[in-house]
């Protein structure tokens, strides 16, 4: 089933499917490991509501909901 | 006689602190504009402590050999 | 000299290594984004010297930010003889990512694995050999730490830069190989250095690439239209990265072999449940910020005396100790007052206090007793040691400061707290990565300034630049300690840290609000994209954190010696003599003279000709604070000094804090009119030093805006804060003007929004 990272609980988890969005966060996004096959899990949510950490390849990223709804995660 | 010296000796104090004061200042300008026109100074920092101030270490031209 | 350039991603180590090999202090913090800028130095453990060069931190050939652009320039352009590629084993897979990239460079690369020591502590086990022979180059285990390996990795990197190396790739297997090698050949054919490199950064269509190789675009574009795929469509870019991260799940993770599943929470992570709490992350936050200050300039520890008073119904436990021996009672005090136990900031300004008024005692009694003339005297004690006891007496308590917030930064918790403030700086019109260099500007406005680099966008970069000064930096906190501690001696009831907090509170609002305004007028756009690596939270090391220290020290002392001293001899110069070279009274010196004659232009500030006489004292003070903010403090002194010294003949003296008041007092300034000149002093130009800084990150013709910026600011806002805060209804002339200010900005930009979008529909409609 496909839905968009920043649709993720904290605690979900799923893979990467594509990335949409163009330029330079796409570029961004493909540097720092997101990519199609990569296995990400949604840690937690900040105070605020945003950004999201999510944990991939062994390390924490943050991103905010606008930049993770351009990755499409495919889920079971 | 005592009293003499006493104040001979306070008078060369004097000169040579306000020499020295004087001299001082003169330095510190002179100093200042020198660095300037090499193009270094400003922050005084050293650049080890500064994560990289690139306006402190002057542009170096292309180095010619390995 | 041979060359040796240490790369890989940020956080990986290499200033660590770079300092360990080179024997430098270079500073290590625990963000993304400490070295901005590549540092030099030199090994000479090897039989001849080597030069190192450490670069800035870096994810991927493909600059993002400025400081990216650095690090792939130097290797590219500048050819060093071996690339030193540092990968964080802890991070293999993002990290290999990189080098993946550096290996298709013409250019001998060896790999350090780092943090080594963090592995084998998990139980991980990593194997070195095994990634070497996969990857075809040099891997050495290291720990950069604990000075392992280091030997080893260069004599390896030293016999891996005496053969030439021609760049390899691992996405020979993948369907984009052929064209990668046909624009290979093309480059190599017109004599492009590391052709491999640039064909496959073509390939995924590198904008500098593309700048650079018009001709071979051509080619890729060809193959483009006959190359069909369902999952890219065509996307390159994704692709080559997809491929490269294929083949290292592939290939290298089987040289890595998990303990257990890296779920477990590790110690870092239990911090972060905590720090980033969704309710209490930012409470705690705040918490944090108010105790730093409370420790650093608070006179009452943990308030015990004041939360004493209010159960006694009035005064608290504490009172002044007199011990009958005036030496032991002034040293009693730095730790114990009428105030409350002292808390750590204030005990070590106190005994810096009660050490130079010792060592004022002894020269002003030297002089005397060697019969110095009355004007050396004067220049000695009420010039040079009035002037420099002031700012000394300030060092170790801005020292403490520093101290506090050198460990929020090793220990990676700003990196969380930009991620906590992310959403509310976005509301402002800053990302929450701009939060960094912020707080590095309590310590100092330059590093601050450097820092913003890091920052990808180029309006949040200069946005950031200007407000930075207006968090106070170490060197105007003494301005903040001494008007605070005054209005706080005069008004009972009024807590000098607090005071102090709420001006440094402020200063921080103050660069919201203006960031916001700016985001309405000159640099409208949107915020820039917030995609950041959160390290993990790192004991700070206390070697570290002294070596800072220490650094910041001899930087202050420096300073003080030179450029303040310096100040204050020609303060004292022009306050004592006239312009005839006579040495006079201070109504009727130089000094005075100029003062008064520009002063007026401060009336409205709350520190102008309303005061009378004396008044001048603010503006010359604030002057001068333009070669070093600490010399509004050493200026007060001086002329302090002065003004008692001459009121008081031979009565008695009256020296460093008692100066001050006396001089306050003569004025009749007003505590709205001080804090109104604090306000200014916070918000307006910078020291040289800062401003040059600032302008050297600025884009060409940015930086007299700038001024103007700073300048504008100060004034305005000084001049709304002395009005409301003397006359409380001038609050609402200044509320309806700031009203009317934001409505035209926002009908303006509504309008223009909607103007555009008119012509955008026009324009379709053709």
């Amino acid at each position: 089933m496909e839905k968009k990272l920043n649709e993720f609980k904290p605690g979900e988890r799923g893979v990467v499917k594509r990335i949409e969005g163009e330029g330079h966060i796409r570029r961004r996004l493909f540097d720092m490991g997101v990519t199609p096959g990569a296995d990400i899990l949604l840690r937690k949510v900040a105070p605020l509501g945003d950004p999201v950490e999510v944990n991939l390849r062994g390390y924490e990223l943050s991103l905010r909901k606008a930049e993770a709804s351009c990755v499409v995660m495919e889920v079971k | 006689m005592a009293l003499n010296l006493l104040s001979a000796a306070g008078t060369i104090v004097s000169v040579v602190i306000g020499v020295l004061a004087a001299g001082f200042v003169v330095f510190m300008l002179v100093w200042h504009y020198v660095r300037k026109k090499q193009g270094k100074g400003g922050c005084g920092c050293g650049c080890s402590g500064c994560s990289g101030c690139s306006s402190c270490v002057p542009k170096k031209k292309k180095p010619d050999e390995k | 000299m041979l060359k040796f350039a240490l790369a890989g991603n940020p956080n990986s180590g290499k200033t660590t290594l770079f300092n360990t090999l080179t024997g430098s202090t270079a500073h290590v913090g625990n963000w993304p984004g400490v070295t901005v800028d590549k540092k030099e130095g030199t090994y000479k453990k090897l039989p001849e010297p080597v030069a190192i060069v450490d670069l800035p931190g870096i994810y991927s050939l493909s600059p993002y930010t400025p400081e990216e652009v650095i690090s792939r320039n130097y290797i590219i352009d500048e050819k060093p003889d071996c690339v030193i590629n540092i990968i964080d084993a802890t991070n293999l897979e993002r990290n290999l990512y990189l080098t993946t990239q550096i290996m298709e460079i013409d250019v001998p690369v060896v790999v350090a694995l780092n943090m080594m020591d963090a592995v084998k502590k998990s139980g991980d086990k990593l194997d070195a050999v095994k990634l070497e022979r996969e990857l075809g180059i040099p891997v050495v285990e290291i720990s950069a730490l604990k000075n392992e390996g280091i030997p080893a990795l260069m004599e390896r990197a030293w016999q891996s830069a005496a053969e030439k190396r021609e760049g390899s790739t691992v996405l020979r297997g993948s369907a984009l190989s052929h064209v990668i090698d046909d624009v290979k050949i093309a480059l190599k054919g017109k004599g492009v250095p590391s052709p491999l490199f640039h064909a496959v950064k073509l390939v995924e269509g590198d904008e500098l690439e593309v700048k650079n190789h018009p001709d071979e675009v051509a080619m890729v574009e060809e193959f483009k239209e006959q190359f069909k795929d369902d999952v890219f469509e065509g996307d390159f870019e994704a692709m080559v990265a997809d491929e490269r991260y294929k083949y290292i799940s592939a290939h290298f993770s089987t040289a890595f072999v998990h303990a257990e599943k890296k779920e477990t929470f590790t110690k870092s992570d239990k911090a972060d449940k905590v720090l980033t709490h969704r309710i209490w992350g930012i409470p705690i936050f705040l918490v944090i910020l108010f105790a730093i200050f409370h420790l650093t300039f608070g006179t009452d520890l943990l308030y015990l005396n004041t939360i004493s008073g209010w159960f006694n119904g009035g005064a608290g436990f504490a009172t002044d100790i007199d011990t009958g021996n005036e030496v032991l009672s002034a040293f009693v005090a730095v730790f114990y007052t009428a105030d409350g136990i002292s808390t750590p900031g204030a005990i070590v300004f106190n005994l810096m206090g009660f050490i130079t008024d010792q060592i004022g005692g002894l020269i002003a009694t030297g002089l005397e007793n060697v019969g110095a003339a009355a004007w050396a005297q004067g220049l000695i004690n009420d010039g040079i040691w009035a002037g420099l006891s002031g700012v000394l007496s300030f060092i170790p308590q801005i020292l403490v400061l520093f101290l506090f917030i050198s460990i929020l930064e090793d220990s990676g918790y700003m990196a969380r707290v930009a991620f906590i403030l992310d959403r509310a700086f976005r509301k402002f019109g800053l990302s929450g990565r701009a939060f960094i260099p912020m707080i590095m500007g309590f310590g100092c406005s330059v590093p601050a300034a450097v820092n913003t680099r890091t920052l990808a966008d180029e309006k949040e970069r200069i946005m950031t630049n200007r407000v930075i000064p207006f968090f106070t930096c170490g060197a105007k906190a003494p301005i903040l300690a001494a008007v605070c501690g005054a209005i706080a001696a005069q008004y009972t009831g009024v807590n000098a840290d607090l005071l102090v907090f709420a001006l440094y509170v402020f200063g921080m609002a103050m660069a919201v609000i203006m960031v916001a305004f700016m985001r309405q007028t000159s640099m409208r756009g949107e915020v820039a994209p917030f995609i950041m690596e959160l390290p993990a939270y790192h004991a700070p090391q206390f070697h570290n954190l002294m070596v800072h220290l220490w650094d910041k020290l001899k930087h202050y002392l420096k300073k003080a010696f030179t450029i303040i001293v310096a100040s204050a001899i020609v303060i004292w110069f022009l306050s004592n003599f006239s312009w005839q070279w006579q040495m006079v009274e201070m109504d009727e010196s130089i000094l005075y003279d100029i003062g008064s004659f520009v002063c007026w232009i401060c009336t409205p500030m709350g520190f102008g000709v309303q005061w009378g006489e004396y008044a001048w004292v603010f503006v010359v003070a604030a002057v001068t604070g333009l070669i070093a903010k600490e010399n509004v403090i050493s200026t007060f002194f001086v002329l302090g000094n002065c003004l008692a010294g001459q009121a008081l003949l031979d009565e008695g003296s009256m020296e460093g804090w008692q100066a001050v008041q006396f001089l306050v007092q003569q004025t009749g300034i007003s505590w709205q009119g001080l804090i109104a000149f604090t306000v200014f002093n916070m918000l307006t130009i910078p020291c040289f030093a800062a401003a040059a800084t600032v302008k050297a990150e600025l884009p060409k013709g940015k930086f007299k805006f700038t001024v103007a910026f700073w300048l504008i600011t100060s004034y305005l806002t000084s001049t709304a804060i002395y009005l409301i805060f003397t006359w409380w209804w001038t609050v609402f002339i200044v509320a309806v003007l700031i009203a009317l200010a934001v409505t035209y900005f926002i009908l303006r930009n509504k309008g223009k929004i909607n103007f555009s979008r008119k012509n955008k529909n026009r324009a379709a409609r053709e």
